[in-house]
């Protein structure tokens, strides 16, 4: 709570906000007890002056009632049998001399035939002669003499300082309680934090593998840290991924660029006629043609991955779509020797990208003629399945071993059946790219081949 | 063969080039005619100085006339004169922004064809730089003879003629009713193999890349991996060049197709 410049100076746990808080909450709560208890006194305080207003008045009617011979009696006989020594009596003539009573003298203060007074009175009796504090009401009897009648009030004074002892006695341990487990829980809080504080800094540092400390219980905390491992796992992964994705391109670049610069040097050296020299640089651009494709595919890849743009999205037909993919793939096929049929009986629309779900259709496509053998057959379908449209690519190739579909959607993976054939394997991972940028599913399975699938919520369902 | 700004490739490159169009003129006849389209105009506005000199290099040994502008704001004055026959602007340019260029020449109803050069591979790019009023839109790192097949493409880009017949040599394509035939010999063709042979009938003596033939025949905005377009032209060709007959449609190893009519 103190700002400027003594904010430094304050330890390291008054400046955190759960001890503010703590704070101020037990500063309301003591204003909150305090108000109880003023209240409580003031009411307690009211009761009692009714009751011995009542009393006094009472008492007094009694003595004035008497002849003026019997009052000294009457006033006395009230007097006595008070071991408590608080009732408090006197008469006294015009002039304000003691007739009778137990009060020293007339108090100057004393109003006669007015509400009742706190006044202080001496006391004389023969116990002694004291000071006290009486609730008092004075008359002026038919003869001008004054009646006093008084009731000892320091009783009032003994409760108040009995609400101030139990104020002091509860109030300040409590005070003290809440300030001190206010300080313990941010001090607590605060070594969480500096715990955090510290791992994550040696997470920002590199090392990956920490996480943050949990204590197994469940408080907000120990979720939150719970939560941001789950994150930590998730981006460890991914970037061990990427490493292996690193490594990947530095393999599949190096393959071409090393028969480039194979090729290039024994040219150099070797070749006799301009012919041969030609034959050279050919095969040498051609293997930086595959690098910059591989260059161009990965770029590709990461464009859709990025790309948030969902705006040119519009009805798609799928019908015509897997129509045209067929038709662009057909001669392919046919040269390859594999059987290539297409089925879309019915149609189904989605919303999407013409554009990109042609290129994702079409790799899949290009995948199944890849690694079907000759004499195999390849199937592109267009099913509903309930509300959802589905793409299908069946193929009677190699299929994918078991445990490997998820691999296969990441970049440059290509399953060890297929090393040697060519491909840049990263046909299936662009495919994976487009889907998800569509929210739409990929499913590849294993069936006798390899069945891979794209299945998009039907727009028109 | 290919113009990669980050690497040395440029220098080790355009040597090679030269000497295969050196001496590939008799061979490949089917490369580029230089009579024909000499001393066209080539304003290109290209800020790195080494691709631009590659560039210009190369398109002066094929008779280009060609004026280089290094920045936008010189770029956009030299082509605001709107004398060149076409322009090759790089999309990202210190000054002024290549596409602002290409627009303020559009409203000022210079109507000269341009190439567009883009690092920027994405798909968004291109159709912008394309909707800004460029003709053309290349990525970079291209082939040298690519971007050579889209400028004498752009120059020679097909009058709005409205003929039902296209005639090539002994070639016919009859718009209207969707026949073709070679001399008295009826082609049978498929719809995606007639759009083909009408986009090289339109174009005949033209090397035509086959990214060029994918984007502008099929209106695909990816390279496929396989030998797609090879595959089609293949039957296209099977169909067009009897086994007796002069071939019409020549390869040119590594780079495209042309089609010209028998000599």
């Amino acid at each position: 709570m103190v700002k400027g410049s003594f904010s430094v100076r304050l330890p390291e746990f008054a400046r955190t906000t759960t001890f503010r808080w703590t704070l101020a909450i037990s500063g309301a709560f003591t204003l909150c007890v305090i108000l109880m208890f003023v209240f409580v006194l003031g009411e307690e305080y009211s009761y009692l002056s009714s009751d011995v207003d009542r009393l006094n008045s009472e008492n007094a009617r009694l003595v004035t009632a008497e002849t003026k011979e019997n009052r000294v009696r009457r006033l006395n006989e009230y007097l006595q049998n008070d071991p408590r020594r608080v009732k408090l009596g006197g008469l006294f003539d015009s002039d304000g001399n003691r007739i009778a009573g137990n009060i020293e003298n007339l108090p100057a203060t004393l109003q006669t035939d007015s509400s009742p007074t706190d006044v202080s009175l001496i006391r004389v009796d023969a116990f002694g002669r004291d000071r006290q504090l009486a609730r008092t009401i004075a008359h002026r009897l038919d003869d001008r003499s004054i009646l006093v009648v008084g009731r000892n009030v320091q009783q009032f004074t003994w409760i108040v300082g009995v609400v101030r002892r139990a104020l002091t006695l509860g109030l300040i341990p409590a005070l003290c309680l809440g300030l001190m487990a206010g300080a313990l829980l941010s001090v607590r809080g605060q070594k969480r934090i500096d715990a955090v504080n510290r791992k994550v800094q040696r997470i920002v540092d590199g090392e990956l593998r920490e996480r943050l400390p949990t204590r197994g219980t469940n408080d907000p905390f120990d979720k939150l840290a719970v939560l941001v491992n789950g994150m930590l796992d998730e981006i460890e992964s991914l970037v061990r991924r990427l490493a292996g994705v690193g490594d990947d391109i530095a393999h599949d670049l190096r393959t071409p660029l090393t028969r480039v610069r194979v090729s290039l040097e024994r040219a150099r050296q070797k070749a006799g006629s301009l012919d041969e020299l030609r034959a050279s640089v050919d095969k040498a651009i051609v293997g930086l043609d595959q690098s910059l494709a591989i260059i161009t595919a990965l770029l590709r890849i990461a464009e859709i991955e990025h790309s948030r743009q969902v705006y040119g999205f519009r009805d798609v037909a799928l019908a015509d779509l897997v129509r045209e993919v067929g038709d662009l793939y057909e001669p392919i096929a046919e040269d390859k020797k594999v059987d290539f049929a297409v089925k879309a009986k019915e149609d189904a629309t989605v919303h999407g990208d013409r554009d990109l779900l042609f290129e994702a259709v079409a790799n899949l496509v290009d995948n199944a003629v890849k690694f079907t053998p000759q004499g195999g057959h390849v199937e592109l379908s267009l099913l509903r399945k309930g509300n959802e449209a589905v793409v299908r690519v069946c193929d009677s190739g190699p299929g994918i071993p078991i445990g490997e579909s998820d691999l296969v959607m990441r970049r440059f993976y290509r399953s060890d059946k297929s090393r040697c054939d060519p491909g840049l394997g990263l046909g299936l991972s662009l495919v994976n790219a487009i889907v998800k940028l569509h929210g739409f599913d990929f499913r590849i399975s294993s069936g006798p081949g390899c069945v891979a699938e794209i299945a998009g919520r039907s727009a028109d369902a | 063969m290919v113009l990669d700004e980050a690497t040395g490739l440029t220098r080790a490159a355009a040597p090679l080039c030269q000497l295969e169009n050196d001496l590939g003129q008799h061979e490949n006849p089917a490369v580029g005619s230089p009579g024909e389209l000499a001393m066209s105009r080539v304003l290109l506005i290209e800020d790195d100085r080494q691709t631009a000199d590659e560039i210009v290099a190369e398109l002066v040994d094929r008779g280009f006339q060609v004026e280089w502008a290094a920045t936008g704001i010189e770029g956009l004055d030299k082509a605001r004169i709107g004398d060149a026959d076409v322009m090759i602007v790089d999309r990202l340019l210190p000054g002024i922004d290549g596409l602002t260029i290409i627009e303020v020449v559009r409203q000022e109803h210079i109507r000269t064809p341009v190439l567009v050069l883009s690092a920027l591979g994405a798909v968004d790019d291109r159709v912008r730089g394309l909707r800004a009023g460029g003709d053309d839109y290349l990525t970079k790192p291209f082939a040298i003879l690519e971007l050579i097949a889209r400028i004498e493409a752009l120059l020679r880009r097909p009058s709005e003629n409205r003929d039902t017949m296209l005639r090539v040599g002994p070639l016919e394509l009859d718009l209207i009713s969707r026949t073709a035939k070679r001399g008295d010999r009826p082609i049978d063709l498929l719809p995606r193999e007639f759009r083909l042979l009408e986009y090289m009938m339109r174009r005949k003596d033209q090397l035509l890349t086959r990214a060029m033939l994918f984007e502008e025949v099929w209106s695909y905005k990816f390279v496929p991996q396989s030998n797609l377009v090879d595959v089609h032209m293949g039957r296209l060709r099977r169909k067009v060049d009897g086994s007796d007959e002069q071939p019409m449609i020549h390869s040119v190893r590594g780079e495209g197709f042309v089609l010209r009519a028998p000599a």
